[in-house]
């Protein structure tokens, strides 16, 4: 009989429960679109601000004191340099799925036709790498260098037909010396000297306008490093810094285990620096303040500011939701004194009262679920260009709140409807 | 007594005397004004707020010198050119090479207060130097020299020579120089950076004065404007059209990125607004029409009464606009609380006060609960009186 | 001519005949009582009556006009200015005081007039409750209420669907001693209930059966029913 109840429920007042349905679905599509989006936003908001660059940078140990600071006639004479077989190796790393993006440098000294110093830089530009875990990886400049501007010519395709002998040249240095893209220019390195075609100018703002970019084994070959670069810049997703990370910054020996296993286990900067310097041999890892801390402190307000707006659209979906079953259940009070008259128990009326709209709220939450997701997605494609993940803990989270949602709403409904006296309700009001 | 009064009377009795219903559909539109006015003025401060973050990575614009270099007042007109309220910090450097230990240091002097506003992210190991005699040194320089918080160290000037070529210059013609200057400094803190800043040391003008005997004339101004890129190189433009010493530029890093990273921010932020108040705008909506569409049986009994179906949506409307007026208010009260309170917690700075608003909130929720009790109202009025008195 | 008359009224809703060619004339100043079993058709006659419907088919004159070819918008003026509604609901707006409640027909018909309604409302005994709201007011007057709000435009006709339908005796009589001091004022009534007690003191009493008129009655003793429990 029960059950045939709530089924006549239904169907008699299909408008009204579609109504409380529409209105959960509402709640619960705006709840799972936030929540989705609050809990992917960071990553997403990650990723963007990869546009600044590395974030990390990686060199030989002796390098950081040796370089510049002791005048030594010619840079790096004492052979501190990084192994290029070692560079696959950081994406192995614990948090190797954080590694978005990573670049080696080698730079050389060498001299133009005419006779005045350059420096040359050997990179990847768009480095294709097979990791031995089976994936595979575009790694270089072309997207570590996302704000330099091409004047003229086009980026270095590593992968392309013309991969060989081919140059880079900074605006400053193109304009002073007068060479054009398709120009061939000559470079005399203390080994080689190698015959290049300009493939692009650029615009990068700052030093590199002065410098030539060149493939890896171009400056290998003129400087005669085969197998070796001087530093490696790296791009990780990270976690921005709190207490325990600074505290491990400093000194990774002075934690506990248990702080270290915490610490380790994040993808703080310093944890990443850490594990670098674990795979590559005598290196030092260190993070670009520059990019790392601004990066965390964005990260940190965006994520507070999605936070705070999920908040205010929890409340609002939560309030709406409640107030409709509110309204709609005071409306049937007519129906419930009626019940009463005939002799239903206050337990068996809020029963069914609460049966019926968690039934519409099933509903209703389910529709609004997928709904939202939906959103959450027209929101990553069009944001972000991506999809934003499905996080297994918004269901948990939308159905908790959604039955608490609908059953708080119910409950000052349910309490004019127990202090209902028949008599009244039936005889008019 | 007049039919306005009645009228009045009328709306206010049904407003003030079946208050729990009142307060559902108060509520209603009050959380959706405050949603809206919370949202809007989130949406609009966010841009200001969101890119004094982004100040976070330092300077944006570089003045160079052309020339000799530059002085303090070429730097204050060059500066007049950006609005005051842009300006997140402007730092000239003055760089030198010093010698400790004979050995040859880059050393920069700049106002500490200053570089704190354009380099928010260099991490001081101790703290910022804040009196003459004391100096902040890069880690590398730290790490060579031995030095620590606390420790002195004395920094002679070696004038000339340095300012070529430094790596070509050997040992032996360094010591030949007599060194005339020194002064004796406590070391305040470390520099970390991750960056090529960690090869100099720090110090104040005033020290640097002291130490060559030459008067301040800066190498490089750095700027952090908050501006987006298109209104910067305008400045730059500007700054370097006006005096033929200085040559203004951006750096490309930070106002590149900032660029690409702003818009998606922002329109993040505007597409959350827009989802999040189309949802609250119809649920407000139905709650309105909830609350109306209870009471079909009055609308009836007014009908029986004589009433024309004019004068019954006027008086359900009076009830809904007041309803609407009163709980805009209140929303958009609430709402710019709201927003003050993510703006305080999230950026440390409150919000600018939008008197325009206000009006908007509540006539948003004017029409939107206008709309939402019409409706129910409409097909209220279609109904035949007899039906509904009759109970059904 | 009479105050109205029914021609050949059929109301139909699908193949139901609801009214099936009724003819029925009610004189200015008479007391009728409309009776019968449950879908006899009282209800309808008395919203045909009411103005509050359409008949299918026939003429409903009132005042010698025909009002079931008018518009909805018409009839709602033809309720509003000629004829008083009392429910067996009762049906007043809750959050209206007694005397709101009295001038909320006053509202629609021309102005609102406290005076007038507070009289209305002394003139049924409850000049003492004005200030009351339905729900603290008992069956009995919450249905006075209702037949002070009814008479207070002075409409050509009082229609009354079983106003003693949720009243208990005292109140039972009360309500239809208010409604015979009406009569005498000259006020026309039309009472519709299944109550014989409350029909017997009309003048005339019509028992509809399946939709049409079974037979008539005239109480013959009326006049001096009426006196003698007057003069009580």
């Amino acid at each position: 009989m029960f059950i045939r109840m709530i089924a006549k429920a239904f169907i008699r007042q299909w408008k009204k429960m579609t109504m409380i349905a529409f209105t959960i679905a509402l709640g619960a599509s705006l709840a799972t679109a936030m929540l989705s989006v609050m809990m992917d936003v960071e990553d997403k908001v990650n990723q963007e601000l990869k546009a600044y660059g590395a974030n990390i940078t990686v060199v030989p140990k002796e390098a950081s004191v040796v370089n510049e600071l002791y005048d030594v006639g010619e840079e790096n004479v004492s052979g501190s340099y990084l192994s290029e077989d070692e560079l696959g190796k950081i994406k192995t790393i614990f948090w190797a799925f954080n590694i978005v993006d990573y670049t080696p440098f080698l730079n050389v000294e060498a001299k133009l036709n005419d006779g005045s110093p350059v420096t040359v830089s050997g990179t990847w530009f768009n480095h294709h790498m097979k990791l031995p875990t089976g994936e595979e990886l575009d790694a270089g400049i072309a997207s570590l260098r996302s704000w330099w501007e091409i004047k003229d010519g086009n980026w270095i395709d590593e992968q392309g037909k013309d991969k060989k002998d081919v140059a880079m040249i900074g605006r400053a240095l193109a304009e002073e010396e007068g060479i054009g893209v398709g120009d061939k220019i000559r470079l005399a390195g203390n080994r080689n000297s190698k015959q290049l075609t300009v493939a692009g100018i650029y615009d990068a703002g700052g030093e590199e306008d002065d410098q030539i970019f060149v493939t890896l084994d171009t400056a290998q070959a003129l400087g005669g490093l085969e197998g070796k670069v001087d530093s490696i810049e790296v791009s990780a997703l990270t976690t921005p810094d709190n207490d325990l990370a600074r505290k491990a910054a400093k000194d990774p020996g002075s934690l506990s285990v248990a702080q270290y296993e915490t610490w380790y286990c994040t993808a703080y900067v310093s944890s990443i620096c850490y594990q670098i310097e674990e795979v590559i041999t005598d290196s030092v890892a260190s993070p670009v303040r520059q990019v790392a801390d601004s990066e965390g402190q964005i990260l940190e307000k965006m994520k507070l500011l999605m936070i705070l707006i999920t908040f205010l659209a929890m409340i609002g979906a939560a309030l709406g939701i409640s107030n409709l079953v509110t309204a709609s259940v005071m409306e049937r009070s007519q129906e419930i004194g009626l019940m009463k008259a005939i002799g239903a128990h206050n337990p068996a009326i809020t029963g069914l009262v609460i049966t019926e709209i968690l039934c519409t709220a099933l509903i209703g939450g389910l529709i609004g679920f997928f709904a939202g997701q939906g959103f959450a997605q027209v929101i990553g494609h069009t944001v972000f260009g991506s999809a934003i993940s499905m996080r297994p803990m918004v269901i948990p989270l939308v159905a908790v709140l959604v039955t608490v949602v609908t059953l708080i709403g119910c409950i000052p409904a349910v309490r004019m409807l127990l202090n209902l006296r028949p008599t009244e309700v039936l005889h008019g009001r | 007594m007049k039919k306005r009064q009645m009228y009045m009377r009328m709306v206010t009795a049904s407003l003030l005397r079946r208050r729990s219903r009142m307060v559902i559909a108060l509520l209603a539109i009050a959380i959706g004004a405050t949603i809206l006015s919370g949202l809007v003025t989130i949406y609009v401060d966010v841009p200001r707020q969101l890119s004094q973050q982004f100040r976070s990575y330092g300077a944006n614009m570089i003045i160079t010198s052309s020339g000799e270099g530059f002085t303090q007042e070429d730097v204050d007109k060059a500066v007049s050119l950006i609005p005051k309220d842009q300006l997140v910090g402007v730092t000239p450097y003055r760089y030198d090479t010093v010698r400790i230990n004979d050995r040859p240091v880059m050393a920069a002097a700049m106002s500490m207060e200053e570089a704190q506003k354009t380099s928010p992210f260099w991490s001081v190991e101790g703290r910022w130097p804040s009196a003459e005699k004391e100096i902040m040194v890069g880690e590398s320089v730290a790490e060579t020299y031995n030095l620590k918080e606390g420790k002195r160290v004395t920094c002679t000037y070696a004038p000339e020579a340095d300012k070529t070529d430094k790596k070509k210059e050997s040992k032996q013609e360094e010591e030949d120089i007599v060194p005339d200057n020194f002064i004796d400094f406590t070391v305040t803190g470390i520099l970390s950076t991750g960056g090529k800043e960690e090869d100099y040391v720090y110090m104040g003008l005033k020290d640097m004065e002291n130490l060559t005997g030459s008067p301040t004339v800066f190498d490089i101004c750095e700027l952090s404007v908050s501006a987006e890129s298109k209104q910067l190189s305008s400045y730059a433009d500007s700054i370097t059209g006006k005096s033929d010493m200085m040559s203004a530029r951006l750096v490309k890093r930070v106002t590149e990125s900032e660029t690409k990273v702003f818009s998606k921010l922002q329109s993040l932020v505007l597409l959350v607004t827009i989802i999040v108040l189309a949802l609250t705008m119809i649920s407000v909506a139905t709650t309105m029409t909830a609350v109306v569409a209870e009471r079909r049986m009055e609308i009836g009994l007014r009908k029986a009464l004589g009433a024309s179906n004019q004068s019954i949506v006027a008086e359900f409307m009076g009830e809904g606009l007041v309803l609407g007026a009163v709980g805009g208010a209140v929303g958009a009260v609430f709402g710019f609380l709201f927003a003050q309170a993510v703006s305080v917690n999230v950026f440390n700075s409150s919000i600018t006060f939008m008197p325009w608003l206000l009006p908007l909130t509540i006539i948003a929720s004017v029409i939107v609960t206008g709309i939402a009790c019409l409706l129910p109202i409409r097909s209220a009025t279609d109904i035949d009186p007899a039906l509904v008195l009759k109970g059904e | 001519m009479s105050l109205l008359e029914l021609k050949n009224v059929s109301k139909i809703y699908g193949n139901l005949h609801a009214l099936d060619h009724i003819n029925l004339k009610v004189e200015k100043g008479e007391w009728l009582a409309i009776m019968g079993p449950s879908g006899s058709g009282k209800s309808t006659t008395m919203n045909i009556i009411g103005a509050l419907d359409k008949a299918s088919e026939g003429e409903v004159l009132l005042d010698g006009v025909d009002i079931a070819k008018k518009s909805a918008r018409e009839l709602t003026n033809i309720r509003r200015d000629k004829i008083g509604l009392i429910f067996q609901q009762f049906h007043l707006v809750s959050y209206l005081t007694a005397v709101e409640n009295v001038m909320l027909a006053q509202y629609y018909h021309s102005v609102p007039d406290e005076k007038e309604a507070m009289e209305a409302l002394e003139r049924v005994g409850l000049a003492d409750r004005a200030k009351h709201y339905p729900s603290q007011l008992s069956g009995g007057e919450q249905q006075r209420v209702c037949v002070a709000r009814a008479l207070i435009n002075y409409p050509e006709i009082i229609l009354a669907d079983e106003p003693t339908g949720n009243l208990d005796e005292a109140n039972e009589e009360i309500v239809v001693e208010l409604f015979r001091k009406l009569h005498e004022e000259g006020t026309t009534l039309v009472v519709v209930t299944h109550n014989p007690e409350v029909a017997e003191v009309a003048q005339r009493t019509v028992v509809l059966r399946n939709g049409k008129i079974d037979h008539e009655s005239i109480n013959e003793n009326f006049t001096g029913r009426i006196k003698h429990i007057t003069l009580q």
